[in-house]
């Protein structure tokens, strides 16, 4: 097995010559301390957003989706942009729990649960926002096979959006699992550790009677191996079927068999940049520096050069069909992009996608946390735009100049937006107060044995 | 006696307390004031002030089941009325449906000489205006006359009462009663006026129209020595010129004009296509069908029908009197040659004249007598009634009242206070005003008294729009409020009470009967409340032609002209509001522009050549000067095809009190209309001066080019009638190949043709629809953001220049495509196609996703951002019943008019019979004045629409992209220049 000898070579995985102890003690402590200042800051904050988010959601069930910007032209804006972004923010955790695990890359094993649990905390997002677009979420359930009494009715299996609620809910159920089963050894020694009472008693239930055992241990590798083996097909299939909600409509613009690889691509390489984004702000606050290691920041940066510019070439590609085709609309789409009322949007994007991976060509770049979390954040602005302009610029000039509009979001969709972002980040930052941050049961695996 | 009460009292040992009931008890003044009973009393009197104030005025309140039928009544079975439209003066008839006891649409009667079965905008939207539950509800007194206290409402015996001793002060005071009216063409009305002012010593009618076309009747009073407006026969007209006239959109008698004028635009009729030239200044609906087009200055307009008028008498031998006037040379020589081309038509040619002119008009009359069209394409034999207002004696009204010489005012189907300068102030000097109106209107602020009038779809009237054609309203229902026919408020004051029934029958008995013939008046009485008019002979010959020339010649020699500004105002009224009678009605207000696409306002519009040179832009302020006349302030909508000096803006808008949906709403430019003896609308000078305020249109379409897409196909007509085969497209043929089983076909294929040559663009289809349909109104703000919920819609681009643009109208639907895009992407199935051929939404399975709107190409389908109002107790009663009202989040489209299909065919199979081709007729259809739309069953190969179907013109829009649309375009031909014909298929992709 090659594993065994790359577990071996790397000496930077982990730095500061930890013992298992020390990783226990050190991964464990925020659990079981008193949430710190700067904590309780952050979740006041995010926390806020969140709260505004609801009202905004609340404003829009009670007197209808006419609180957004929409109109009779441009159906989708904000609520899909949105929706697409999560869904491709999510990609990036379950690539590297499943695909990276399948490889054998043990640099994985300090960012995976964290990338995990924002892969589940970003699928939550993605999924609110399918919900409230409708018209009438209230009977949301229609657009579930549910055996039902209304008659014959049942859902259309030719529509891309059932292909979306398959695809979402599948993948949200296979990383709930995924994550939950990566974390019973760790809840285990959270128990072990735990004083006793109700936490004790919580943990024995969640840590599924874990006794660290051969057989646990065997059972525990073999299903993670299968789950992983499971959610691999699922990086690629989730957001291939998102990106058919586009591609097998009939705008211009949209309608692209490009699609596929290129959502998927995007979405890794969103992905990539939000779970750095993260891990520079935790590893910085949670004090997890020798865990996230600038090598593990190194890696994760060259994804995303890989991506951005897979993604820049995706671009290109679409430009070039679109003349190769002869086919005025589709001309025209993409001119409009580039040239018309929403050129800003395209230039965002462009400038955020193409350009900015670009610096990761460089070491020094690729090893200073504080460049790197600018330089992804830029590249999150520019991936939800490109899912903006792939929405807005294709509808608001389709077929018919007289049905030619501008689409404005109002403050109800802004607020929405951040809304998500807050319970993102709340999410997550509940998440490293009570779970921890960093898979200790995997690091351990990745310790050089022979220090101590 | 000694009452004692112990031993000890009797023996005098105790004394009895000195009181023992004191009357005042240790207690605060205020509760000895209120007593037991005091409180019980009160108590009382509350609780039956509280009953009282719970109960309801309205009287009835009962349902009652239908146990005894009515007879030739049955529960939600239609009832169809042939009535008279009261849109406007043109008279048009109309056939009104009426579903237990309400009406529910309203349709033009195609056996009716006016209208021919055509019904316009207006005509459809007088529905929405009979449920109008601001109308006024009965009679009102103001408390004290000239400017005094808050109007209270009282009942009819008091009014009469209060004005009975009204008149007599009138008559003590020398009888002075003056009747103020639009052209009243119900002969009943006229009568109970002149009645009602026999009892004065100085009694007498004005009739006046806001959009005055007085200057006709005196024209032909110099050319004929008859005061008259000839009836316009535009169906047998080769050649139609028309000058500043936009007799589809809303000149005279738009809807009847629409019909004539599209029957002889055939390309494949024996004769050929009719051609139409428009000299205009401003860019009007007719305007923008017109094969050929000139622009001409506001103020030009008289010099050139000098010109005009020269060059065609001189060209049919005539020898008419040199030119005086000078004219711009291009004009000069278009003159000639328009001359030329009425001279090759002369008999079958007409030309018309908008203009409030004199002198315009007395040429236009030489020139229609020159070409002999007289008693061909124009009839002064049965003139037309429509229009029989008089500027001078209006202005000769205003004068009177203002010296206080009017002792009483009477305004019967008007609102002066809105539509005439000046009015305002002379009414205040007349000490009795009399409003006859149905809305609280400007004019009704002004009023002592109010009589409101029955609504016509409530009353029963009469009217003479075209000499001896005779039309009938009859009532479709009780009236909604307390409120009484004109002619009854009339009957009444003059002491001889009748009912408007009865006043209607005594006078068709007397006038219409015996000229109509038959045995007797019951039978024929009850023909015509079945037909809904009647036609009767008259005898008297034409007037022949007797003009003093010498006279025109030498008052057009001293005419004094007004300066020709940079800038001149073009005054006109748009097809949606005309003169602003409307602009409570939000069917009306939210209906877009044909041209400019822009609901809700006025605007001022100017050419783009002219915005450019002053730096303005389409939504900016602006601010209109004219010295002596109040600032206009507009927003600005740049016109291409407009005169580069002129100023157009729309008359009837910035109603003070308009109602919820009109007041406030736009700017009033009828305080620039001059007066005289002659209304002005155009030419006056205009200064433009720019604020820095912009503000937002609320506009529904707002790109006007096809970007050089196949959308609208045109083709000269020239090309066409040389090789019709050159209109076919290059369109991909038979069905592609596809992954799914085609839908199972039934026995009917339902599809639709809409022949472009023929369609005006005059949206009369869009308010039909609205009606028939239940679709809301949603307000400028929301139109602003591009959420109007029309199901039809109709397109309009610009080809060519800016300066001479061509236009084209294109109406737009759900295609009912039979590989629906739509279709596929809705996850629950909401959206359906049926076996007939139909792309079916289904309301109530809907979830709003709107996928199926952001997929359709041709983004018909409309989406229920809000809950939309249908709560107006009596709005509502104007919803179909047949047809769903939508509620929040749900999408909704075209149907088709499904119910209408569903109802034939029902009727087909009680009758036990095979479905009749073109039985079956969508709303639009069946309002559309040129008659463009063709809707029909495929499956029926002697259908008319399966024959359409092999039209040369016929082509699908988006055809390429394989969703096999049911509705089907044919090719607009135009009898002119083309602009870009040389490719007539450039642009399109061929796949």
């Amino acid at each position: 097995m090659p594993d065994a000898a790359a577990s071996s070579v790397d000496p930077a995985l982990i730095q500061g010559h930890k013992t298992y102890s020390q990783v226990t003690e050190e991964v464990f402590a925020p659990t079981e301390q008193a949430p710190s200042k700067a904590w309780i800051i952050a979740v006041l904050c995010t926390g806020s957003l969140m709260a505004l988010g609801a009202w905004a959601v609340t404003q829009t069930l009670t007197t209808g989706i006419g609180t957004w910007g929409l109109n009779k032209t441009v159906g989708w804006a904000f609520d899909i942009t949105n929706f697409v972004f999560w869904v491709g923010i999510g990609h990036a955790g379950t690539l590297i729990s499943a695909i990276l695990y399948l490889f054998r890359q043990h640099w994985r094993t300090s960012i995976n649960r964290a990338a995990e649990a924002m892969t589940i905390f970003a699928v939550m997002c993605a999924g609110l926002f399918p919900l409230i677009h409708m018209g009438r979420p209230w009977v949301a359930h229609w657009a579930l096979p549910l055996p039902n009494t209304r008659g014959p009715l049942w859902v259309n299996f030719r529509s891309p959006l059932l292909w979306d609620v398959f695809a979402i809910s599948t993948y949200f159920i296979i990383s709930a699992v995924f994550w939950y089963i990566g974390l019973l050894p760790d809840l285990a020694t959270m128990r072990d550790r735990a004083a006793g009472g109700l936490r004790k008693a919580a943990l024995s239930v969640f840590s599924l009677g874990w006794n660290g055992s051969n057989h646990t241990w065997r059972r525990y590798e073999s299903l993670y191996g299968l789950l992983a083996g499971l959610a691999t097909p699922l990086v690629v299939s989730v957001h291939t079927i998102v990106s058919m909600d586009f591609a097998t409509s009939v705008i211009p613009g949209w309608h692209a068999t490009l699609f596929p690889p290129y959502f998927v691509v995007g979405a890794v390489f969103s992905g990539f940049a939000m779970v750095l984004c993260l891990m520079v702000v935790a590893r910085k606050l949670m004090g997890f520096e020798e865990y996230i290691t600038l090598s593990h920041l190194d890696a994760m940066c060259k994804v995303v050069l890989t991506t951005g510019s897979i993604v820049a070439l995706a671009y290109a590609t679409e430009f070039f069909t679109a003349w190769y085709s002869v086919n005025p609309f589709e001309r025209y789409v993409f001119l409009n992009r580039a040239m018309g009322p929403y050129k800003w949007a395209f230039w965002t994007m462009v400038s955020c996608n193409v350009v900015t991976p670009q610096f990761f060509w460089f070491e020094k770049i690729r090893r200073s946390p504080l460049l790197v979390f600018i330089l992804c954040i830029f590249v999150n602005i520019g991936m939800w735009f490109e899912r903006f302009v792939i929405i807005v610029t294709s509808l608001h000039r389709d077929y018919l100049p007289s049905s030619w509009v501008i689409y404005r979001p109002t403050f109800i969709e802004v607020a929405t937006l951040l809304g998500s972002f807050g319970l993102f980040l709340t999410l997550f930052l509940v998440f490293c107060r009570v779970l921890p941050m960093i898979a200790a049961s995997e690091v351990k695996g990745v310790l050089k044995h022979g220090d101590h | 006696m000694r009452i004692w009460k112990s031993l000890g009292q009797r023996r005098g040992e105790l004394q009895p307390p000195a009181d023992e009931f004191p009357e005042a008890l240790p207690v605060g003044e205020s509760v000895r004031q209120v007593t037991r009973r005091d409180f019980f009393r009160w108590s009382g009197l509350g609780f039956a002030v509280g009953l009282a104030s719970g109960c309801d005025s309205k009287k009835a309140h009962k349902a009652m089941a239908l146990i005894q039928g009515q007879e030739g009544f049955t529960p939600g079975v239609d009832a169809w009325y042939a009535t008279t439209c009261r849109g406007c003066s043109a008279g048009c008839g109309i056939l009104a449906k009426s579903r237990d006891g309400r009406a529910i649409k309203l349709e033009g009667n195609p056996d009716h000489p006016v209208g021919r079965g055509a019904l316009c905008a207006v005509g459809q939207a007088q529905l929405r205006d009979l449920y109008d539950g601001e109308r006024l509800k009965g009679p009102r007194i103001d408390g004290s006359g000239p400017g005094g206290s808050a109007a209270r409402d009282c009942d009819w015996a008091w009014l009469d009462r209060d004005l009975e001793k009204a008149f007599a002060e009138v008559e003590s005071r020398g009888g002075r009663v003056r009747v103020l009216s639009n052209t009243l063409t119900s002969p009943t009305l006229r009568a109970a006026v002149g009645r009602f002012l026999e009892g004065f010593a100085e009694g007498r009618l004005v009739q006046y129209d806001p959009i005055s076309t007085s200057a006709i009747r005196l024209a032909y009073e110099r050319t004929h020595g008859v005061s008259l407006m000839p009836a316009f026969h535009l169906e047998q007209a080769r050649f139609i010129l028309g000058v500043e006239a936009d007799f589809m959109g809303t000149w005279i008698n738009p809807a009847g004009f629409g019909r004539a004028y599209a029957s002889g635009r055939t390309p494949d009729g024996k004769e050929g296509m009719s051609r139409h030239v428009q000299v205009e200044s401003g860019m009007s609906l007719t305007g923008s069908n017109a094969d050929s087009r000139v622009r001409i200055a506001p103020m030009e307009t008289p010099a050139f029908m000098e010109h005009l008028a020269f060059e065609v008498e001189r060209h049919v031998g005539l020898n008419p009197a040199a030119r005086i006037l000078p004219l711009d040379p291009k004009l000069s020589r278009k003159a000639e040659e328009l001359a030329q081309e009425l001279g090759a038509h002369a008999g079958q040619s007409l030309v018309l004249c908008g203009f409030n002119d004199l002198h315009a008009q007395i040429f236009t009359a030489r020139i229609n007598r020159a070409l002999g069209n007289e008693g061909r394409t124009l009839d002064l034999a049965k003139p037309s009634l429509q229009r029989q207002g008089d500027d001078a004696a209006l202005d000769s009204l205003l004068r009177e009242m203002a010296e206080g010489r009017v002792d009483a005012l009477l305004v019967l189907e008007a609102n002066p206070a809105f539509e005439v300068p000046g009015f305002e102030q002379s009414a205040r000097k007349v000490p009795l005003r009399i409003g006859l109106g149905l809305h609280d209107d400007e004019t009704a602020a002004l009023c002592t008294h109010l009589a409101p009038d029955h609504h016509p779809l409530e009353t029963w009237r009469d009217g003479e729009p075209l000499a001896g054609t005779w039309n009938l309203h009859q009532p479709l229902l009780n009236p909604l409020f307390q409120t009484r026919d004109a002619a009854e408020s009339l009957a009444q004051w003059a002491g001889r009470p009748a009912t408007a029934q009865d006043q209607v029958k005594t006078r068709w008995q007397a006038e219409v009967f015996p000229k109509a013939g038959g045995l007797s008046f019951g039978d024929f009485w009850h023909g015509v409340v079945e037909r809904g008019f009647a036609v009767v002979a008259i005898e008297a010959p034409p007037p022949p032609y007797r003009e003093d020339r010498a006279r025109t010649h030498s008052e057009w020699t001293a005419r004094a002209f007004l300066k020709a500004a940079d800038h001149q105002l073009l005054l006109y009224t748009k097809v949606s509001n005309l003169e602003g009678r409307h602009a409570h009605n939000p069917w009306l207000q939210e209906l877009p522009d044909p041209i400019t696409k822009i609901t809700w306002d006025n605007y001022a519009q100017l050419s783009p050549g002219t915005a450019e040179d002053l730096k303005l832009q389409q939504g900016d302020v602006v601010r209109l000067r004219h010295p002596g006349l109040p600032d206009l302030v507009l927003p600005v909508v740049v016109q291409p095809g407009l005169h580069g000096r002129t100023v157009a803006v729309a008359l009837g808008y910035g109603r003070a009190k308009g109602g919820k949906h009109g007041t406030g709403v736009g700017t009033n430019a009828f305080l620039w209309v001059t007066m005289g003896a002659l209304r002005g609308y155009q030419g006056l000078p205009v200064e433009l001066s720019p604020t820095p305020q912009r503000t937002e249109l609320a506009c529904t379409q707002d790109h006007h080019a096809m970007e050089g897409r196949e959308l609208v196909r045109e083709m000269g007509f020239a090309a066409y009638a040389k090789d019709p085969a050159a209109a076919r497209p290059h369109e991909h043929s038979g069905a592609l190949p596809s992954l799914y089983a085609g839908h199972p076909k039934g026995k009917h294929q339902w599809a639709m043709v809409i022949d472009l040559s023929k369609c005006s663009g005059c949206s009369a289809c869009v308010i039909s629809c609205q009606a028939e349909n239940n679709i809301p109104t949603v307000g400028r703000d929301e139109v602003r953001r591009k959420r109007e919920m029309h199901w039809m819609r109709l397109d309009r681009y610009y080809t060519g220049s800016e300066e001479e643009p061509g236009v084209v109208h294109q109406p737009m639907l759900c295609q009912q495509c039979g590989n629906a895009p739509c279709e596929n992407v809705c996850p629950v199935v909401a959206t359906v196609h049926s076996d007939e051929g139909l792309n079916q939404q289904v309301y109530n399975r809907c979830v709003g996703t709107r996928y199926c709107a952001n997929n359709c190409p041709y983004k018909t389908r409309r989406f229920n951002w809000f809950e939309y109002g249908h709560s107006d107790p009596v709005e509502r009663l104007a919803l179909n019943p047949d047809v769903t009202v939508r509620s929040r989040g749900v999408m909704e489209k075209c149907s088709f008019c499904i119910q209408r299909i569903q109802h034939t065919k029902a009727q087909a199979k009680n009758e036990g019979r095979e479905l009749r081709d073109g039985e079956c007729q969508t709303a639009c259809q069946q309002s559309c004045p040129g008659m463009a739309i063709l809707f029909g069953d495929l499956n029926d190969p002697g259908s008319e629409i399966s024959r359409a179907m092999t039209d040369p013109k016929r082509y699908l829009v988006l055809g390429e992209l394989g969703v096999m649309p049911a509705v089907n375009y044919l090719t607009k031909i135009r009898n002119g220049e083309v602009p870009g014909e040389a490719a007539p298929h450039a642009g399109g992709p061929h796949a």
